[in-house]
């Protein structure tokens, strides 16, 4: 198993982030996380990648113990969120050569290149990160995610400020890293369509915890009730709105 | 600690100077405009034979070294809230760095500037008023790393309690510095404070190295005492601001306020 949490618990004082959660994800395969706003998706990233120490439970990623070996797990992972940007003086490039040097990347101006290539912003390369749309930068933070080749990539929301053409393009570099390195990816979105036509497998959160956890189409069955051909996550999240407001 | 990544710090924030008007600023500009203004008024006090010429040594020595302190110490804490400002904390802590190699990436840079802000500053106290402070450096040197020492503890506090109250506490990183310097003794010896405040200046390495620093300039002789003092009050100072900073730290993200900060 690439990733494999057990029991793990948020306490920010009296109110419960994460619930005592517990999934694994294999090498190579595509895991949505699912859930409305507050659901503790983020915090879960988060946790798995020590931006928030747990409060309970174990984070084992490549076999290894998270706390123990940090340096060396994060060395094979990385993060992307639209969230989050880069220094907005410094140029694309230097953006991603000051990220390439932390990872000790071989060739890094290569890599570089190739990643802007990859992404479709080879002519943004000595604009500075803040001059760029929130779609650009959103491309950018992913060719920064892809710098050190990682074995697991946490990507949040990395789609929600891109047109539709772009991220469909997004998706089909994710789909072919997959299949080229065997990159596990662990994927939050609120677009269901996006996540049913990427997603090997959905694991499912409301209020801190796991309501569900499988293919799309078993998700779809266990949430809805009902036997169904065909995966409809959209209408799971709105039964779950619901019936979290009947609660 | 891998030095891979201490340079990838380091190069961030060369970059940045590159790119920021401000950085340059603090390197080049406030250096030389000190130098300039207290070297006027020594030079006016010293003609008018009040002091005699020794003052210009004190006051363009005093204002080097203090320069030095202030801008190791504003450095540090404002290395930290560039990134604050950029909304890039997530992407540095979600990388192996550690917090060890992301302090001494921006402490190395900040010596980097102080050694090229501080030699302009010189060259300039050389060129304007006469004052070479080179032939002292050999004896100054000691001095200068107890004032750095100090500055990076100051530095590293800072630090912690931006991390803790985010940019609410920005403005430390430039005035926390101006609390030191009354008893810090920059501009006048140790003798001249009432007695209460100079028991408080014995406690502040800054005190000792600034005594240090006016024996090596009024007689080129070096003190082993004040050196030592500011020594000893180094070794207990500087692991304790370590402590601080790596307990806030851990605190920051059991509290889930680092990502927070972004």
């Amino acid at each position: 198993m690439v990733v494999e949490v057990k029991n793990l618990t948020k306490r920010f004082a009296d109110f419960t982030a994460v619930d005592n959660i517990s999934f694994s994800m294999g090498k190579g395969e595509i895991v949505g996380f699912l859930g409305p706003n507050g659901a503790g998706k983020t915090t879960t990233i988060h946790m798995l990648l020590d931006l928030i120490t747990p409060s309970g439970g174990e984070i084992s990623i490549f076999g290894k113990d998270f706390r123990k070996h940090r340096e060396e797990i994060l060395q094979q992972m990385n993060f992307a969120s639209p969230y989050v940007s880069l220094p907005y003086r410094l140029t694309v490039f230097e953006n991603l050569m000051v990220f390439a040097c932390i990872y000790n990347i071989e060739h890094p101006k290569k890599r570089i290149e190739e990643l802007l290539e990859m992404f479709e912003i080879a002519d943004l390369q000595d604009e500075p990160a803040g001059t760029l749309s929130s779609g650009q930068n959103t491309r950018v933070g992913l060719c920064k995610s892809l710098l050190n080749k990682p074995k697991l990539l946490l990507l949040d929301e990395p789609t929600a400020s891109l047109d539709p053409e772009i991220s469909h393009h997004v998706r089909e570099i994710l789909l072919r890293i997959r299949e080229q390195e065997n990159t596990s990816i662990l994927y939050t979105s609120h677009n269901m369509a996006e996540t049913e036509n990427i997603c090997d497998r959905i694991v499912f959160l409301n209020h801190g915890k796991i309501i569900a956890d499988g293919t799309p189409i078993e998700i779809t069955k266990a949430i809805l009730n009902e036997e169904r051909n065909e995966p409809a996550l959209e209408e799971v999240f709105f039964r779950v709105i619901k019936d979290t407001k009947t609660i | 600690m891998k030095i891979h990544r201490i340079k990838a710090v380091m190069r961030r924030h060369l970059y940045d100077i590159r790119h920021n008007i401000d950085r340059s600023m603090d390197v080049f500009y406030w250096p030389i405009i000190d130098v300039i203004v207290w070297g006027f008024f020594s030079f006016y006090i010293s003609t008018n034979n009040t002091f005699g010429p020794s003052i210009i040594n004190f006051l363009m020595g005093a204002i080097i070294l203090w320069s030095i302190f202030y801008a190791f110490q504003r450095d540090f804490a404002v290395g930290f809230l560039e990134e604050l400002w950029s909304r890039n904390l997530l992407n540095i802590f979600s990388t192996p760095i550690t917090m060890w190699e992301y302090l001494t990436g921006v402490a190395s840079i900040s010596i980097f500037k102080i050694i090229i802000g501080s030699f302009t500053a010189s060259l300039c106290a050389l060129i304007f008023y006469s004052f070479n402070i080179f032939p002292h450096i050999l004896l100054l040197i000691p001095y200068v790393l107890n004032l750095l020492f100090f500055a990076a503890a100051i530095g590293i506090c800072i630090t912690a309690l931006i991390l803790r109250y985010t940019t609410k506490v920005q403005i430390l990183a430039w005035s926390f510095a101006g609390l030191l310097q009354p008893v810090s003794c920059v501009f006048y010896p140790l003798s001249s404070l009432p007695q209460w405040l100079q028991s408080i200046a014995w406690f502040l390495p800054t005190a000792h190295a600034f005594e240090g620093m006016r024996q090596v300039l009024t007689d080129s002789t070096f003190s082993s005492t004040y050196f030592w003092w500011a020594l000893i009050l180094n070794i207990f100072y500087f692991p304790i601001s370590l402590v601080i900073f790596k307990k806030t730290f851990e605190a920051t993200k059991i509290r889930g306020l680092l990502v927070k900060l972004t």
